[in-house]
C-alpha cells in the first residue's frame, strides 16, 4: 500500500528532472528509457541497476506517497509505463481506460505465483494487474502498555479513552473510514450516505476524546521507538517495526479489515511493452521477490520467496503472513464520483477539525 | 534610457505566462465545478460557500492566530538581534547578518527534519533530560514544535530588513537627541525605533506572508491532523484532488494577504508623512 515519504518524493521527483534534463541536454544516452512510477520504498532498489544492465536500458523510479496523490500527478498530464497502484485505484484507471492488458505469455516466472492472490473483484481475470504485494490493515500495540484483554473491542481499541494521546491514526483517506464503517459493523464500500455520516461522527468523536496523530511514514520510526502505545498500520509495515521492536504485537479486529493488495499494471501510455514486461517478470522472479519482500516486510504474491521469508528473516513474525480467510474482511472497490466527492468533503472535514 | 523600453518586452511575456494566466487559472478554478480538466465547466460559488462551515473558518482563524505569534516572537528576538548587531564594527556586522543568514542556505525540510531529531518523544532534548532525571515531555504535534519550526525558519527574513533600516539611521541624530536631554530609553523609542519602522513593516509583511501560507513545518512538526490553510489547499490538490476548492481557499488567502499588505503600507506611508 501506498508508502513512505512524500519528502522523499520531492527529493526524488527534483533529483530525477535534472538528471533528464542532463541526458536529454547532451543526447548521450539511446538506451530505451523505462519510466516507472510507484510507492516509496517499495523495493530493493539495488535492484534496478541490475535491471538496467541486464537489459540494456534506463530505468526511472519516481515514488508516490498515496494512491491518491499518483492520480493526481497522472491527471496533470505526467507519463509513465509502469505503475503500482493498490486494488481500487487499478480498478478506477481500468474503468477509465487508462492500462493496456498484460501479456501473460511473455511473463515466464508468472507460474511462480500464488493462486490465491489472483483473480480479486477488482481485475477478476488479472487481465491488466499483476500483483506486487498485499496484505491487511490492523493495529500495531505495545504488549507492555496494551491489555490483553482489550483487545477485545475490536476498532473500539482506538477509542478506549485509557489510551487517549497515545495513538497514532494512519493518515489515509480510506482506510480511516474503513476503520469507522467496520466498527459499526458496516461495509467498507458502502455507498449509503448514513452509514458514511455515522462513520464521519465516529472519526469525528475519536478525534476528541483520544487527541490522535494522524501520522505518514513517521509511524515506523515512532513505534520502533515505543513512543505511543498503539498505531493504525499496514501488515508489512507491523511485520517491519515488530522485526525491529521486540515488544509490538500485530492485530486485525474481528469486525474485519481492508485486505488490499497493490499490483503492476502497464498504462496506455507505455510504447515499451515489451521492456514493460521484462520488467515485470524480472520482479516476478523468486531472488528478486524475495529482495523486496525482505527489504521492506510486505507479503510478497510469489509462492517460493514468501515461503523462503516465513522460514528465515520474519520466522515466527505474525504479522508478515496475513490471514486471508476471515469472512469479514473485504477488498476496497470502485467509488462513484459522487460517493468519492462526499468521502473527500468529510474527510477534509476530519482532518481539519480541531 | 527612453531607448531601452523595448527591452521590457520579453519580461512583459514572462510576467503574463508565469504569472498573470496562472493566476487566472486559479480564479476561473475557484469559480467552477467540473473536474480538474476544465473541459465541461459550471460557473458557481459553492466553493466560496463551503469555506464559510464553521470547520474551515476555525483553521483560517487558527493559521492567523498561529502566523500572528510566529510574526510577534520573530519581531522581538529578530529586533533584538538586528539591534545588537549594529553595535559591532562594518566588518564584524557583515560577518554576523552572514551568520543570521546560514540556516536558509539548507533546505528548509532538512531544517524541519532536524527540529524532529531534536523534539521527538526519544530526541536529543528529552534523551539530555532524562540524563538529568527528568521525565521526558513530549514536544512534538503540539503548537509549540510547530511555532518553534516557523520562527526559526522565517527570522533572517525578520531580522535582514531591520538591520537595513539600523544601519541607515544617521548616529548624529542619537547624539542631538542625547544633547536636547532625552534619556537612552527615549532616544531608542522617539528616534531609533521611529527611524526603523520601514525595516519593521517590511519584516513583518514577509514573515507573515511565509507563515501564513506554509505547510512542510506544520505537517512534519504538527503531525497530519495539524491543518493551516497551507495544509488544507495542499490535500485539496495532492491527495483529494479537489482543485476547485483548493483554488477558492488559496483566492481568499490571496485576499485577505493583498488587504493586510495594504493596511501595512497605509501605516508606513502615515510614519513617513508625520516626519
Amino acid at each position: 500500500m501506498k508508502k513512505r515519504g512524500w519528502v522523499r518524493t520531492i527529493g526524488l521527483l527534483s533529483g530525477i528532472t535534472l538528471m533528464t534534463g542532463l541526458l536529454a541536454g547532451c543526447g548521450a544516452s539511446n538506451k530505451p528509457i523505462l519510466k516507472v512510477y510507484s510507492a516509496g520504498e517499495y523495493l530493493d532498489t539495488s535492484l534496478l541497476s541490475v535491471f538496467e544492465q541486464e537489459n540494456n536500458c534506463k530505468v526511472i523510479y519516481e515514488t508516490f506517497d498515496s494512491n491518491e496523490s499518483m492520480y493526481t500527478k497522472l491527471q496533470s498530464g505526467e507519463t509513465y509505463d509502469i505503475l503500482v497502484p493498490s486494488d481500487y485505484m487499478i480498478e478506477r484507471l481500468i474503468l477509465e481506460d487508462s492500462l493496456q492488458p498484460v501479456d501473460w505469455s511473455l511473463l515466464s516466472q508468472a507460474g511462480g505465483l500464488d493462486q490465491e492472490i489472483l483473480g480479486k473483484e477488482f481485475d477478476p481475470d488479472n487481465t491488466y494487474s499483476v500483483p506486487f504485494f498485499y496484505g491487511s490493515v490492523g493495529i500495531l500495540y505495545d504488549t507492555t502498555v496494551v491489555d490483553e484483554a482489550d483487545l477485545a473491542d475490536g476498532w473500539e481499541l482506538l477509542r478506549n479513552e485509557k489510551y487517549a494521546g497515545d495513538i497514532y491514526m494512519y493518515d489515509s483517506e480510506r482506510d480511516s473510514f474503513m476503520i469507522a464503517l467496520k466498527a459499526l459493523g458496516y461495509s467498507m464500500n458502502t455507498t449509503s450516505t448514513e452509514e458514511i455520516d455515522a462513520a464521519y461522527d465516529w472519526l469525528i468523536e475519536q478525534r476528541n476524546i483520544m487527541n490522535p496523530v494522524y501520522a505518514g511514514d513517521d509511524v515506523i520510526d515512532n513505534m520502533i521507538s515505543g513512543n505511543k502505545a498503539m498505531a493504525v498500520v499496514y501488515s508489512g509495515d507491523a511485520a517491519y517495526i515488530i522485526s525491529e521492536n521486540e515488544d509490538l504485537a500485530y492485530f486485525v479486529p474481528e469486525e474485519g479489515t481492508n485486505v488490499w493488495q497493490d499490483a503492476m499494471v502497464i498504462t496506455k501510455d507505455c510504447t515499451q511493452t515489451e521492456l514493460a514486461h521484462a520488467y515485470i517478470d524480472f520482479m516476478l522472479e523468486t531472488d528478486h521477490a524475495y529482495a523486496n519482500t525482505i527489504e521492506v516486510g510486505y507479503t510478497s504474491p510469489v509462492t517460493e520467496a514468501r515461503n523462503r521469508a516465513v522460514e528465515d528473516a520474519f520466522a515466527g513474525n505474525a504479522a508478515y503472513l496475513p490471514d486471508l480467510t476471515r469472512e469479514k474482511d473485504e477488498v476496497f472497490r470502485y467509488q462513484e464520483q459522487s460517493v468519492r466527492e462526499y468521502f473527500a468533503d468529510l474527510w477534509t472535514k476530519v482532518k481539519a477539525a480541531n | 534610457m527612453k531607448q531601452f523600453v523595448k527591452l521590457v518586452r520579453p519580461y512583459m511575456v514572462w510576467l503574463v505566462v508565469m504569472v498573470i494566466v496562472p493566476l487566472l487559472l486559479i480564479v476561473l478554478y475557484s469559480v467552477t465545478t467540473g473536474g480538474n480538466d476544465l473541459v465541461n465547466i459550471q460557473f458557481t460559488l459553492d466553493n466560496f460557500k463551503k469555506m464559510t462551515e464553521p470547520i474551515y473558518v476555525a483553521v483560517f482563524v487558527k493559521s492567523f492566530q498561529l502566523g500572528l505569534i510566529s510574526v510577534g516572537i520573530c519581531l522581538v528576538a529578530g529586533y533584538i538581534l538586528a539591534y545588537l548587531i549594529t553595535l559591532f564594527s562594518e566588518r564584524v556586522q557583515g560577518l554576523l547578518i552572514l551568520f543570521v543568514t546560514i540556516p536558509m542556505w539548507i533546505n528548509t525540510l532538512l531544517r524541519t527534519y532536524a527540529w524532529i531529531c531534536l523534539l521527538s518523544d526519544n530526541g536529543i532534548i528529552n534523551t539530555v533530560l532524562g540524563l538529568f532525571g527528568i521525565e521526558p515531555v513530549s514536544m512534538m504535534y503540539t503548537d509549540f514544535a510547530v511555532i518553534l519550526g516557523l520562527v526559526s525558519d522565517l527570522l533572517p527574513f525578520m531580522v535582514i530588513p531591520i538591520h537595513t533600516s539600523l544601519c541607515k539611521i544617521d548616529h548624529s541624530l542619537h547624539e542631538a537627541a542625547m544633547d536636547l536631554g532625552a534619556n537612552r530609553f527615549q532616544t531608542f523609542w522617539r528616534v531609533t525605533f521611529k527611524l526603523s519602522i520601514p525595516g519593521v513593516l517590511n519584516g513583518i509583511i514577509m514573515t507573515f506572508l511565509l507563515s501564513i501560507s506554509t505547510f512542510v513545518i506544520p505537517k512534519l512538526l504538527g503531525g497530519g491532523q495539524y491543518m493551516l490553510i497551507g495544509n488544507l489547499v495542499e490535500t485539496q490538490f495532492i491527495s483529494v484532488g479537489d482543485w476547485n476548492f483548493g483554488s477558492a481557499i488559496s483566492v481568499i488567502l490571496a485576499f485577505i494577504i493583498l488587504i493586510a499588505i495594504t493596511c501595512m503600507k497605509r501605516i508606513d506611508k502615515e510614519e513617513i508623512e508625520e516626519e
